[in-house]
C-alpha cells in the first residue's frame, strides 16, 4: 500500500579517547549533521534534511547512532556524513568521524545487525584480553547478547562455548 | 531475385552527452563591465547557494561570451542540466545589485543554437 518508506543509517562515532564520548547528545549529532548537509548540498540539502531526518537512537557508551531519513534521499545524507570532522557539545569540540555500519529499512533489521556486529566485536576482543577475569567477562557478554525471541541461537552458543571452556 | 532493400531506422534516446544553453544576463541598472571569468564565477556562486559544495563542483563550460550584450553559451553534462537551470533561475543579485538570467535556448546540439526562429528577421537581407 502507500506509505512513507524510510532508510535507517546505523553509524558509529569513532573518537581517539573514549571518555569524551560520554557527553554526546542526540541534539549534538543532529545539529552537526544539519550543518554538514548545508555545507555539502546547499539549500536543497537543508530542505531535504528538514523534512525527513531525525536521530532515532544514540548510545553514549558505545557511540552507536541510528539516523532515519526518507528512502529517496538517504544517499545524500550518507554522503554528508563523511564531511563531519568534529562534534561540538556545550563549547567543547570533540574530534571524531562517523563510520556507517549498516543501512536498514526498519529499526528491527538494524537491531539484528547490531547484535551480530557486537558479537563479532566481542569475539575479536577475546584474544586481546590480558587477564583471565576479563576473558570470563567477555565470554559471559557473548553468551548474553541476543534478541529476546531468538532462543535457538542462544542454545547453540551455550553448547559450543561449553566445549571451549572445557578445553581451556 | 534480389531482395527488396531494407528500411532501417535508428532511434537514439540520448543523442548527445552534453546540453548547450544560450543565456543572457540582465542587470537592473544597465550594463556593467563583467569579464568572462566573473560571469562564470557568478554562475558558480548561484550553484553553490542552491546545491552546496557538491553542486558547485559540477563541471560546466562557458563556450562563448559577448561582453557588450552579456550573453553566453554554456555547456553542461546531461545529468547537471536541471541543477544548472534551476540555479540560474534562482540567482537574484550580483554585487548587491538585482539581476536576472534569461535562458533563450536550450538544445542537445550546438548547431541548433546558431539559428532561432524567434529572432529571425525577414527583409532584403536575411539577418539572424
Amino acid at each position: 500500500m502507500v506509505r512513507f518508506k524510510s532508510r535507517y543509517l546505523l553509524c558509529e562515532v569513532c573518537v581517539p579517547d573514549r571518555s569524551s564520548l560520554q557527553l554526546l547528545e542526540d541534539r549534538t549529532i543532529y545539529n552537526t549533521l544539519r550543518a554538514a548537509v548545508n555545507r555539502a548540498h546547499g539549500d536543497y540539502g537543508s530542505a531535504l534534511f528538514n523534512i525527513g531526518v531525525i536521530v532515532k537512537y544514540l548510545n553514549a557508551h558505545t557511540g552507536v547512532v541510528l539516523i532515519r531519513s526518507r528512502k529517496k534521499h538517504y544517499r545524500l545524507i550518507w554522503s554528508a556524513l563523511s564531511f563531519i570532522t568534529c562534534l561540538e557539545n556545550r563549547g567543547q569540540k570533540v574530534q571524531c568521524f562517523l563510520n556507517c555500519l549498516h543501512v536498514g529499512g526498519t529499526i528491527r533489521t538494524c537491531q539484528k545487525f547490531l547484535v551480530k556486529y557486537n558479537r563479532q566485536q566481542l569475539h575479536r576482543m577475546l584474544p586481546a584480553c590480558k587477564t583471565d577475569a576479563e576473558k570470563q567477562e567477555v565470554r559471559r557478554a557473548i553468551l548474553s547478547c541476543s534478541l529476546s525471541n531468538v532462543r535457538e541461537e542462544e542454545a547453540d552458543e551455550d553448547g559450543s562455548d561449553d566445549d571451549g571452556d572445557e578445553e581451556t | 531475385m534480389e531482395e527488396p532493400s531494407k528500411f532501417e531506422r535508428y532511434v537514439y534516446k540520448n543523442a548527445s552527452v552534453y546540453h548547450y544553453m544560450k543565456i543572457s544576463l540582465v542587470l537592473e541598472n544597465g550594463n556593467k563591465y563583467i569579464t568572462d571569468a566573473q560571469f562564470k564565477q557568478l554562475i558558480t556562486c548561484g550553484l553553490k547557494d542552491l546545491y552546496g559544495e557538491v553542486g558547485a563542483s559540477f563541471p560546466f563550460d562557458l563556450l562563448k561570451f559577448d561582453q557588450n550584450e552579456l550573453t553566453g553559451i554554456l555547456r553542461v553534462y546531461n545529468s547537471g542540466l536541471v541543477k544548472l537551470w534551476s540555479a540560474l533561475t534562482l540567482l537574484g543579485s550580483y554585487q548587491n545589485e538585482a539581476c536576472a538570467f534569461r535562458v533563450m535556448q536550450v538544445s542537445p546540439f550546438l548547431l541548433a543554437l546558431s539559428g532561432n526562429s524567434r529572432e529571425l528577421q525577414f527583409g532584403d537581407q536575411l539577418t539572424l
